[in-house]
């Protein structure tokens, strides 16, 4: 069976970590803290991935705690969102000193901005906050950035949002319980589905690498699977937007964590997803179709009769990792984005620590 | 004068001294293992100030020693609270206050969990979430304000 092997701990933060982000194509790791820094993380030789130091720190641009940061595709930007409000994007200034300047503020949100996302294109930036309102925003010219739309959906605080792999369609993850899928017509942005099932708040959603299922992680001690049934699907799922997919759930993982999940990332390279929160564990996943007596799935008269897809996919555990920040809640994992170093795996807790796994086949 | 939210509330007899601890075989035994109990924690909170009244969640009888489970071994605590009547909008407050002398106090290998005691408040459900979430928990205490007047109820904690 795999497990996780621990290859560094990076220490420095001075207080919780709670977000760890990959760069896009490089070896280098951005976390945020309470701390109220961002840190900069790279292996100091590319062949030797079990030492690693910190190349930069990124503090004066928030007041309160950084809660999320996030890399621009092209791995040229970072945008962080802050318990101060507002949202600060950084540059790393190439030609003299190498450190990374805060070039612009995004001020608007009321209160605490939790979380920051880039789209695929790098075109669109999506913030939320526990003001209950996601917004959306342009991508311009010299760091620039328009506000397109506030949408106000959700009923309590957005935890997350996280865009679509490849097509600009947003997800956000509520305090209200609900995931939110999100999507533009010709500049207008509209909430196209709203996913009910968990119990309580869902702190973190992933998608698959291929778009077409979500993940989601909760208070309520679940994961939820999710996937997109477009109009006219052969299970006969009613879409009742006309032209518009729905979401269902279509699988659930429960009596693995007994504690909040905080977070959890699906790869986008070997399609492992891995989750974390308040029971101390790291957790791994292998997605499949679900057997059909194994998960007890819908007969088809069923499936149309409630308009549920019943149980699609199973995901086992594949490997645990207890304690992996001793006795600290993990609130962040994040997969490795590309094939390079695919199995490796960014974890940061309580404990202000971060740590860089990777999956080792026995 | 503002209106308080519950007048004239019933006073109890506080315990006195600092602690109802008994003395324990194992006390002046400094190389034993001194596991965290329910008495414990109890001595930690019942001293703190209620945000109302110039008396402590104990002789309101908020908090009671048997309303906290305590696991040392799982590393574990439930702190049930009783707000003095059911539309206390100060719930969420001495909530926090109770969550934020066991983060200072106790260490940091416990995962605390506080909640309403059942059928005491009429949002029982909203003040527990909100006080098991930890980022809400977190930003409050970066509220300058809100800290403020967490630290004045604790400032009695002994």
């Amino acid at each position: 069976m795999p497990r996780l092997e621990q290859l560094a701990e990076l220490q420095g933060h001075e207080d919780r970590v709670w977000c760890a982000s990959w760069h896009p194509t490089k070896p280098i790791l951005a976390t945020c803290s309470g701390d109220k820094t961002v840190r900069i993380w790279q292996a100091t030789n590319a062949q030797d991935p079990t030492k690693w130091q910190c190349v930069n720190v990124l503090e004066g641009g928030h007041k309160r705690t950084i809660r999320s940061v996030a890399w621009s595709p092209d791995g040229r930007q970072l945008a962080t969102g802050s318990f101060d409000a507002t949202t600060g994007i950084w540059e790393r200034d190439e030609d003299e000193s190498g450190d990374y300047e805060c070039v612009a503020t995004l001020e608007g949100h009321e209160n605490e901005t939790k979380s920051v996302a880039w789209s695929k294109s790098g075109a669109l930036l999506a913030t939320c906050s526990r003001d209950k309102s996601v917004w959306i925003w342009e991508v311009e010219q010299d760091n620039d950035f328009e506000c397109l739309s506030v949408l106000q959906e959700h009923t309590q605080d957005v935890k997350m949002v996280a865009w679509h792999p490849n097509e600009e369609l947003l997800a956000s993850a509520s305090y209200d319980d609900t995931i939110k899928i999100w999507r533009d017509d010709d500049d207008d942005w509209y909430c196209s589905d709203t996913l009910q099932g968990h119990e309580s708040t869902v702190w973190a959603i992933d998608f698959s690498p291929e778009g077409n299922h979500l993940v989601s992680a909760s208070a309520d001690q679940t994961l939820k699977i999710w996937q997109r049934f477009e109009p006219g699907n052969p299970l006969g799922i009613v879409t009742p937007r006309r032209g518009e997919p729905v979401w269902k759930c279509v699988a659930t993982v429960t009596g693995q964590h007994d504690r909040c999940i905080y977070s959890v990332s699906w790869s986008k390279t070997h399609g492992f997803i891995a989750s974390a929160g308040a029971d101390n564990t790291i957790r791994v996943f292998e997605v499949s179709s679900a057997s059909a007596e194994a998960a007890g799935r819908l007969a088809e008269d069923q499936q149309k009769a409630l308009n549920e897809p019943g149980v699609l996919l199973e995901a086992k555990l594949v490997t645990e990792t207890k304690n992996a920040h001793g006795t600290s809640d993990i609130n962040s994992v994040a997969w490795y984005p590309n094939e390079e170093h695919g199995d490796w795996l960014a974890s940061g807790g309580d404990d202000g620590t971060i740590k860089i796994w990777r999956v080792v086949k026995d | 004068m503002t209106t308080l939210i519950n007048q004239n509330p019933i006073i109890y007899e506080a315990s006195a001294g600092n602690s109802t601890r008994e003395w324990r075989e194992d006390d002046d035994n400094e190389d034993a293992a001194d596991p965290i109990d329910a008495q414990e924690v109890f001595d930690l909170i019942r001293s703190i100030s209620d945000p109302e009244h110039p008396l402590s969640l104990e002789q309101l009888n908020v908090t009671q020693r048997d309303h906290i489970q305590v696991s040392d071994e799982n590393n574990t605590i439930l702190v049930e609270f009783t707000p003095t009547i059911p539309h206390c909008s100060m719930a969420t407050l001495i909530g926090l206050c109770i969550r934020v002398r066991l983060l200072r106090c106790l260490p940091s290998r416990f995962k605390v969990d506080i909640s309403v005691r059942k059928g005491t408040h009429q949002s029982e459900n909203a003040v527990n979430k909100q006080l098991n979430d930890k980022e809400r928990v977190a930003a409050a205490l970066e509220n300058s304000h809100l800290l403020e007047v967490v630290n004045q109820c604790l400032a009695t904690a002994t």
